[in-house]
């Protein structure tokens, strides 16, 4: 494929200051199960190239289905028409960062194909941790559910770099539903929204035990149901780690986004209050707080080998002993940052650019964007979640989110969990339901005062990551322990 | 673009291919472009051609869905072949009956109209045009869709629909302030990017130097935008058999019952003349109006084939493509209008705001339908009948049905909206509702 990438590269007219073309071939497996049966059974697959030109100082972008050579053609002149209607209204010429071109192969390393699993194998897993949810007449719906990705990119350029990749990405989780009168509550395991997902293989649901923790999670939803109201005030809480990745995602994650800072997302998903002149000179969080984008991590959902511009996957200090260090970018935003803040020090893409499929354009997108654990250079002690429990005298643990909402700048949050647990003189007291708790973006990670460390560190998966026009999902990780905030506005919701 | 003989060539060789009980396929083909910009400038401009095939099989009770973007007859087969291998693999739906047969499909206007690259280019720069001479910035998207889309089955069922639309939008920036306008339109010379770009510098400009407002309960003039953004999950949450029969609605247990206010009426129209049509649902099952709410009193939900069989209830002809795990959902849905302007609307306000739009609206509990989400894109204070001054954006935490139950009035027009990404349109109108839970501020 490497080779019908180059044919179509070759085709396009020499007037072009820099061209690419990615060809991606995906393949898809769905099971969810309802009740006891198997709801879904889905396989797709897909392919087919973009084109994207760099002409008369700006972009065109075309992409198709058809590779046959009308198509090809008919492909590369919408893609140069498209830049010369652009370039009629275009203020300054889009400049990129210097590359060097790349010949290379990525595949990620995995113990076992998940499509290789016997698809027999894999519903009968998933109706067994579903049966096991059956615990009480009050679950009104038991859920389980399995999905494999698998992503084969052939990108070349006028650069003269000619990549392939093979991303594998697998996830499996498991939800419960109890309804008592007008209460309905959730509980899900490991995560919510589909369980957890990494680009691991068959081992990741293997691992899971989805059939062993049913039945103490289905009995969870039925407790909640007749669970005391999270109490409101300003306290201490503790955040579950799958529930601080979805805080570092929305506050941190998308506030990163190099091109809604630049305001190039304002349609749509917004802006974002980290503005270049606070680059080295912003203090986003306490002194231990450290933030990396890191799309090396082994089976981190946002991990790769190269980014779809053809740059090496990186990891970048985004937020260092609390102090606002850099962006995620890409090669054509770095140049205009530096004009925005002459400090800015890199030249260079930090490789964060993805495209969600062949028809769609790439753009900044997070990869594994990590609070990093406590015990390591500048983020403290490294904490067991039993010493950070033992170590509150009145405060909630906050676990596995049900609702998330975050202003256009990414100031004023809001978070629900599905379940927490009162901590009292350092000890885990009384269920709660409902919880929720609300803040302000740097006056939040400014109250951190507390990391669990690496043996509690996990990195999520975020498969559901929405952003551009046309809208675009995109999976994306977060390795997160344990972690405590102080004083925070718990209980914003009345019910 | 195919055409509908080319389409129903496909779909009777995926028919005649197949080997199962009962088969289902299902036809895309879509010629999209689009325009973006940023800062007073063309950001991103793309287009995309895509064709897409999804084939459900059924042997016996079991079902298995595979899918593919490619037509020729290798890959027809493979297609084919890959649902069969997961349908056999499958356990028995219990509650599976049958695929639904062929019905009388209504006939609705099927032109299409592309819009080229230059004129897209061109509507973007009116707008931009616009926000410069006022020192704003401006950015927006403009989206053109040609499509077509057939189902097929084997019990005889053929619906072919092919549509098109253009959609631009705007934010235009203040220093620290913000508009947004849209308009819709089937036809590019319909699409009117002067008053898009006047509406939304007007907005930015009425919304600069916003103040600081104490968070609490307030009435609320909620704009088209901001209403259609409110009642997008309760489209979701509540009239859906499946979430309905799982007692997981806040309509649940209440058919015949006053669930609202006497004043709310919400009807699902595929056909109403501001909507882009669509005939049939994703089994090829004809569409209709259909009232679900009548002066507050639940009327009707939406089923499909599956839950009509099921529950024993009429199919409404509202599938989503199979599989579906979210269950039937009216896509065609508004709040029948009322007998107010918006003038003479804000004019009954004592002390109130109104909102243009809400941003990340999320449900916090789908049994009681309560919703928290932002205000943006200019919030003002209402006082004594006058709009006195913008103030700065404030999270809510709000009950729908609840605000459901407070309309105090409603807007005797329907305004046309782009939803998904302007391939349907929305209609609401503006509302007032009695009181709306504001639980904190932020800093703009």
């Amino acid at each position: 494929m490497i080779k019908a990438a180059k044919d179509i590269l070759s085709k396009i007219p020499s007037s072009v200051s820099y061209a690419d073309v990615r060809i991606v071939e995906q393949e898809s497996e769905d099971i969810a199960t309802k009740d006891g049966v198997v709801e879904a059974l889905e396989s797709g697959s897909s392919t087919g190239y973009n084109v994207r030109v760099l002409q008369s100082g700006v972009w065109g972008f075309a992409a198709s289905h058809d590779m046959s050579e009308t198509g090809v053609d008919a492909t590369i002149k919408k893609a140069m028409t498209i830049a010369l209607a652009s370039a009629k209204y275009k203020m300054e010429d889009v400049q990129l960062d210097d590359q060097k071109p790349i010949k290379d192969s990525y595949k990620t390393p995995i113990a076992e194909d998940p499509f290789t699993v016997p698809m027999e194998e894999k519903m009968k897993l998933l109706l067994a941790a579903d049966k096991a949810q059956r615990v009480s007449s009050k679950i009104a719906v038991s859920q389980a559910s399995y999905q494999a990705n698998k992503e084969h990119k052939y990108f070349v350029s006028t650069l003269g770099s000619e990549i392939d990749q093979e991303i594998i990405w697998t996830g499996a989780g498991i939800e419960t539903t109890a309804v008592d009168g007008q209460d309905l509550q959730n509980r899900s395991y490991p995560n919510s929204f589909r369980g957890q997902n990494q680009t691991r293989g068959y081992e990741l649901v293997r691992g899971l035990d989805l059939v062993g923790h049913a039945p103490e999670i289905a009995e969870q939803a039925v407790e909640l149901l007749s669970a005391d109201t999270c109490p409101t005030g300003e306290f201490d809480i503790i955040l579950d780690g799958n529930q601080l990745a979805l805080q570092i995602h929305e506050s941190c994650g998308h506030a990163v986004e190099l091109d809604r800072v630049l305001g190039y997302e304002a349609s749509y998903a917004g802006t974002s209050f980290l503005t270049p002149e606070k680059l080295y000179d912003f203090q986003y969080g306490s002194d231990i707080v450290n933030l990396t984008a890191d799309a090396t991590i082994p089976g981190g959902l946002g991990t790769f080998g190269y980014d779809d511009e053809g740059t090496p996957a990186q990891r970048t200090y985004l937020v260092k002993k609390g102090m606002f260090q850099d962006y995620i970018t890409s090669r054509d935003t770095v140049r205009e940052l530096k004009k925005a803040n002459p400090n800015y020090k890199n030249s260079r893409s930090n490789g964060t650019v993805r495209a969600s499929s062949w028809s769609r354009l790439p753009m900044i997108r997070m990869t594994n964007i990590n609070l990093e654990p406590g015990g390591e250079e500048g983020t403290g002690k490294a904490w067991s979640l039993k010493e950070l429990i033992g170590d509150t005298k009145y405060g909630i643990f906050m676990s596995t989110n049900r609702s998330w909402s975050i202003d256009d700048k990414r100031y004023n949050f809001q978070f629900g969990t599905e379940i927490a647990w009162e901590i009292k003189d350092g000890k885990l007291g009384r269920m709660l339901k409902n919880p929720t708790y609300q803040g302000i973006t740097p006056a939040f990670w400014n109250s951190c005062d507390a990391i669990c460390g690496r043996d509690e560190w996990i990195v999520w998966g975020t498969p559901n990551c929405g952003k551009g026009q046309p809208s675009q999902v995109m999976y994306t990780g977060h390795g997160a322990s344990p972690t405590r905030f102080k004083k925070v506005k718990v209980g914003v919701v009345k019910w | 673009m195919l055409g509908q003989t080319k389409l129903k060539q496909i779909a009777d060789t995926v028919l005649k291919l197949s080997q199962a009980d009962q088969t289902e396929v299902l036809l895309s083909v879509s010629e999209d472009a689009l325009t973006r910009f940023a800062n007073n400038h063309i950001h991103q401009n793309m287009a995309w051609d895509t064709i897409g095939i999804s084939v459900r099989v059924i042997y016996g009770k079991k079902i298995g869905v595979a899918s593919t973007n490619a037509f020729d007859k290798q890959s027809l087969a493979d297609v084919v072949e890959q649902a069969s291998i997961l349908a056999k693999f499958q356990e028995d739906d219990p509650e599976f009956q049958s695929l639904p047969g062929p019905k009388d499909i209504p006939q609705v206007d099927e032109h299409v109209f592309k819009a080229n690259p230059e004129e897209m280019a061109t509507s973007a720069y009116m707008v931009i045009k616009q926000a410069q001479e006022k020192g704003l910035i401006a950015s927006g998207a403009y989206a053109n869709d040609v499509s077509e889309f057939a189902v097929a089955n084997s019990l005889g069922v053929w619906a072919y629909h092919t549509g098109s639309s253009c959609n631009l939008s705007t934010i235009v920036l203040g220093k620290n302030s913000s508009g947004f306008a849209a308009d819709v339109a089937r036809k590019p010379s319909e699409v009117d990017a002067q008053t898009v770009g006047h509406v939304a510098v007007q907005k930015t400009w009425e919304s600069k130097n916003p103040e600081r407002i104490d968070p609490g309960e307030y009435e609320v003039i909620l704009e088209p935008q901001a209403v259609s953004e409110m009642m997008a999950f309760f489209q979701w949450y509540g009239p859906n058999a499946r979430i309905y029969h799982e007692n997981a609605s806040p309509l649940s247990g209440q058919m015949g019952k006053q669930v609202f206010g006497k004043n709310i009426t919400l009807i699902d129209d595929p056909f109403h003349p501001k909507v882009f049509p669509m005939p049939f649902d994703f089994e090829g099952q004809p569409k209709r109006k259909i009232v679900f709410v009548e002066n507050g009193i639940l009327k009707n939900i939406a089923y499909d084939s599956y839950y009509a069989k099921k529950y024993g209830a009429p199919n409404t002809g509202h599938a989503l493509p199979a599989p579906n795990t979210m269950g039937p959902i009216p896509l065609h849905f508004y709040i029948a209008p009322g007998d107010k302007t918006r003038e003479e609307m804000i004019a009954n306000v004592k002390r109130g705001l109104l909102v243009t739009r809400l941003w990340y609206v999320r449900v916090l509990n789908a049994k009681a339908l309560n919703v928290t989400g932002m205000t943006r894109d200019g919030t003002f204070l209402i006082e004594n009948g006058k709009i006195v001054k913008p103030v700065m954006n404030l999270r809510f935490n709000q009950s729908i049905p609840e605000a459901l139950n407070n309309v105090i009035a409603i807007e005797n027009k329907l305004t046309q909206l782009a939803s998904f990404e302007g391939e349907m349109i929305s209609l609401a109108p503006t509302l007032h509702i009695g009181k709306w839970e504001f639980s904190s501020g932020t800093l703009f």
